[in-house]
């Protein structure tokens, strides 16, 4: 039987990763208590360093006290996933939502955030594919375009997945991304030659991006 | 291995559980099943298991009580590449978390059936490496015997009088796989 829900939306634009965070624990609460419906935060972090729960910083390939010279921070979260990089110009989606209201578990829920970073690189004629086992991602040839990194508490999402439109690619550099060494990282812009922060904002994409996650 | 999937269909559909056809996993476990699937008192043990809807089980065994994940959390989890333990002397309550698992990049908190005192957790997840991408643990070919994860020394046992048997727990695991 299918029934009416709703998805609350909040585009926050450039938000420090604390700040999101602390936004999200209070999120996962309101959910979990049902003050408020599912809910989709829609953002970008300035240039930002972050670990999962099993924290393998050994994947991290900068001294810390170095991280401040290149304008970075670095967090340790209770997301799963290995390290990873965020930054302004890539897309990231942290939907709070109850996986247990629709009876989801984690793996179709992963797989559906991987499908909606798909469906996205194939609005730009960008052939991408989900990971083979244990490389949950997106991916154009064996190029990484898109990262999942997801906590499910109480089963109630946070965390969730990161776009790269055009980054600056060269803080990928001092991290092995996801703790894959050997593969490269790419962007939509490196794929597709021409499509910027600027065109994919003027495009509307974050609805596609909601449609195919829930 | 058809004859063997053939029977834990049979098995599943007597218990009114659902049938995992993942590869790796197979798909009833029974305490005192040997490799060829032949059952040794199985059967029982299965059914002596409560389960909460978070999808841990629970088996008491005088005042220990083993702790786990169902098969059917870990056919929705995927491949568990990491487990969070317990300490051992920890206090667990009666539907707090009391650690996490890890598949597919996602963490996925895991909550006790009971309360009491953690006197053993399952060594063989804690020595699995942090990554491990061609074996996943335990928890998911065996879930209900080399899969456990903790013991715990029961304080209260009327606490299991709120957990479910086995086939309100396979009506449950019906009714949340027809959500979606």
């Amino acid at each position: 039987m299918r029934f009416q829900r709703s998805l609350e939306v909040w585009k926050l634009g450039k938000i420090n990763y604390l700040e999101a965070l602390k936004l999200q624990e209070k999120l996962v609460c309101d959910r979990k208590a049902h003050k408020i419906p599912d809910t989709l935060l829609s953002l970008q972090h300035p240039p930002t360093y972050t670990l999962g729960k099993r924290r393998t910083d050994h994947n991290l390939l900068i001294p810390v006290p170095e991280l401040e010279k290149i304008g970075a921070e670095l967090h340790y979260t209770q997301r799963g996933g290995d390290i990873t990089y965020h930054g302004p110009h890539q897309a990231i989606l942290y939907p709070i939502i109850s996986l247990r209201e629709i009876g989801l578990g984690a793996r179709k829920y992963v797989e559906k955030l991987e499908l909606t970073m798909i469906d996205l690189a194939s609005q730009y004629g960008v052939k991408a594919c989900a990971g083979k086992k244990c490389e949950t991602g997106v991916w154009v040839g064996d190029r990484k375009i898109g990262a999942i990194g997801v906590r499910i508490s109480s089963g109630i999402t946070s965390h969730g997945l990161a776009f790269n439109i055009d980054p600056d690619l060269d803080y990928f550099k001092h991290i092995v991304p996801c703790g894959i060494a050997d593969k490269e990282v790419t962007s939509l812009r490196r794929e597709t030659g021409n499509i910027g922060f600027k065109a994919f904002e003027n495009s509307g994409p974050v609805v596609i991006m909601i449609g195919g996650v829930i | 291995m058809a004859s063997r999937l053939l029977w834990a269909s049979r098995a599943a559909s007597y218990l009114r559980i659902s049938v995992s056809h993942r590869g790796f996993a197979s798909a009833c476990k029974y305490a005192g099943d040997d490799e060829d699937g032949k059952s040794h008192g199985g059967l029982r043990s299965k059914i002596d298991l409560k389960y909460a809807e978070s999808h841990e089980w629970v088996k008491v065994d005088g005042n220990t009580a083993t702790v786990g994940i169902t098969d059917h959390a870990q056919d929705h989890l995927g491949d568990v590449v990491f487990v969070e333990l317990p300490e051992v002397g920890a206090t667990v309550s009666q539907g707090s978390g009391f650690g996490a698992v890890e598949s597919v990049k996602a963490t996925s908190d895991v909550y006790s059936p009971v309360s009491g005192n953690v006197v053993e957790v399952n060594e063989e997840l804690n020595n699995s490496p942090g990554f491990a991408p061609h074996l996943p643990l335990p928890v998911n070919s065996s879930p209900y015997e080399k899969g456990w994860i903790m013991k715990v020394e029961v304080k209260d046992a009327s606490e299991l009088d709120t957990l479910k048997n086995s086939d309100d727990y396979a009506k449950f695991c019906d009714e949340e796989d027809a959500k979606h």
